[in-house]
């Protein structure tokens, strides 16, 4: 356990050095949201809307920015060890790339979760956003549920990397359609039905959904609980599938010794 | 006379065809394909919802602005990899050591960014018309043409500006993604320029494709020479003064360069 404790901290303290230091960090998770807040918001004021929906326009894109940065941190961190000549010593080390993979997965998420807290706090010092019918127990857990969702699935995805470098293209390629899918800046509602069947698979889409019914002061009865419980099943099914996916990636990886050359 | 001008269109296109094949780091057409319409298509979808659940009356307008940006893709994110690239791949000690005449290597880069951002643009939008059933029955179609054209030339003055920051700072990608970005707020891709606040219409007004998607959307209204006229000029000078900058400030930072010899380190 001491040595589980001492390989996340200096995991952790890697990795925030990283994002701390980073431009690019800086871009995802703060001054793109900003943009499409902005657009959002310009959008609704073009619509003849007198001020814009703040659950929407301002929190949604802080949602964005903690999706864009997890898909660009997690996956990109497996890129630059593949660049960099390291991901052989992760793979080849006694501590498996998963437990690697998700310490660095989790501060990357934390890291995000500061985009959603400036959202929330431009929401609030800058719109005067009120608190005063929120959900606050709800919304905390809803938040909880999806930092989980968020985990799993950037787990999950991180295997691709390892598996195969032109899988890294398909998981950029993600980015957005998984913003329109868990309907970050408006409701599901809005898309046609057939791809709200295919949203349903997304743990971040129902825990979402859950904590825009706790801002808007729904009560934690079985309409939120059961949004909530279904997110909370699909992250442990991804979280299952991630496992055994890394199973058969360390497998393949090992019996073509492809690691560098894919 | 006659040699030296086929030496430099040898050393334009030359330039132009492997700065394109090599540096624009694509290396399959998936990774080609993902990389030059996934963004921008995902992203046109995604405002086109927001459009909806806000209750826009025509998101059809969003849909046409984002097409029209496409050329963006090639002209400013494209030319600005091919660029910074040369240093990244480690080849921006051999071009300032060459002898070579710099216009030519410099604006030899655009060339097939410009054919593939037109070429983009004009399989995109008719695809976009039929979608939204917009008739081009009245629609003056060489007019349209030339604007789409334009639309991909006068981009590209941003993709040298943002190709020459790219060579001096390793976060140059990070600025050049922030800048298109940015192109979805201030040049009336999502909305009309009109519905920016006062203090950003002059900053809109000063930037490429501002006249020239707004000429294209009044083509697509059915509006003739006369009408689009002022703004296709306005085009014109705002993206030649682009494409100067960014050639004088490429040579300003390989003379800089030159006297550091910092360029390749930093």
């Amino acid at each position: 356990m001491g040595s589980f404790i001492r390989l996340a901290i200096r995991q952790m303290d890697v990795q925030f050095r990283m994002r701390v230091l980073s431009l690019w960090s800086l871009g995802l998770y703060y001054i793109q949201p900003a943009i499409f807040s902005a657009v959002g918001m310009l959008l609704s004021r073009a619509a003849g809307n007198s001020s814009p929906d703040l659950v929407y326009t301002v929190v949604g894109a802080g949602m964005m920015g903690m999706w864009s940065g997890l898909v660009f941190t997690s996956t990109y961190d497996i890129r630059t060890d593949r660049r960099e000549g390291t991901l052989e010593i992760i793979v080849g080390s006694p501590t498996s790339l998963r437990r690697v993979e998700g310490l660095r997965t989790l501060l990357n998420i934390l890291a995000g979760l500061s985009s959603l807290v400036v959202a929330v706090l431009a929401a609030v010092l800058i719109f005067d956003y009120s608190f005063a019918n929120v959900n606050i127990a709800g919304t905390i857990l809803a938040l909880l549920l999806i930092l989980l969702g968020l985990w799993c699935m950037g787990v999950f995805l991180a295997n691709f990397l390892a598996w195969s470098r032109v899988s890294g293209t398909v998981v950029d390629l993600m980015e957005m359609p998984m913003a329109i899918l868990c309907g970050f800046m408006f409701p599901i509602s809005v898309l046609p039905g057939w791809l709200q069947k295919v949203s349903g698979i997304f743990p971040i889409r129902w825990a979402l959904e859950g904590m825009r019914d706790a801002m808007n002061g729904t009560p934690l009865a079985q309409p939120l609980i059961i949004k909530l419980l279904i997110s909370l099943g699909l992250s442990i099914a991804f979280l299952l599938l991630a496992r055994w996916f890394d199973g058969k990636v360390h497998d393949h990886i090992r019996v073509t010794g492809e690691l560098h050359s894919i | 006379m006659i040699r030296r001008m086929v030496y430099l269109a040898r050393l334009y296109l030359f330039q132009a065809w492997f700065s394109y094949r090599s540096l624009y780091a694509w290396s399959t057409p998936f990774s080609y394909l993902t990389s030059k319409f996934g963004f921008p298509f995902f992203s046109m979808i995604f405002f086109y919802f927001i459009g909806r659940f806000v209750g826009i009356a025509d998101p059809a307008y969003i849909i046409i602005g984002n097409v029209l940006l496409m050329p963006s893709i090639n002209g400013i994110y494209g030319i600005s990899m091919t660029v910074g690239n040369e240093r990244q791949f480690g080849a921006m000690s051999y071009l300032l050591g060459s002898p070579a005449p710099r216009a030519p290597l410099f604006l030899g880069r655009s060339l097939f960014h410009v054919l593939d951002g037109f070429l983009t643009v004009s399989v995109a939008l008719p695809i976009a018309l039929l979608v939204f059933k917009m008739s081009l029955a009245e629609v003056n179609l060489f007019l349209l043409v030339f604007c789409l054209l334009l639309l991909s030339i006068t981009t590209t003055g941003i993709g040298f500006i943002m190709g020459t920051i790219s060579l001096i700072s390793r976060d140059g990608w990070m600025f050049t993604n922030t800048f298109g970005q940015l192109l979805f707020i201030l040049i009336g891709v999502n909305f009309p320029v009109a519905q920016l606040p006062a203090f950003l219409q002059p900053i809109s007004s000063a930037l490429p494709l501002t006249r020239g998607i707004l000429a294209a959307r009044m083509v697509l209204a059915g509006v003739g020479w006369t009408d689009v006229g002022g703004l296709l000029i306005g085009e014109v000078l705002i993206g030649m003064v682009y494409i100067l900058i960014g050639y004088v400030t490429f040579h300003l930072v390989e003379r800089a360069s030159m006297n550091t010899g910092s360029l390749d380190s930093i």
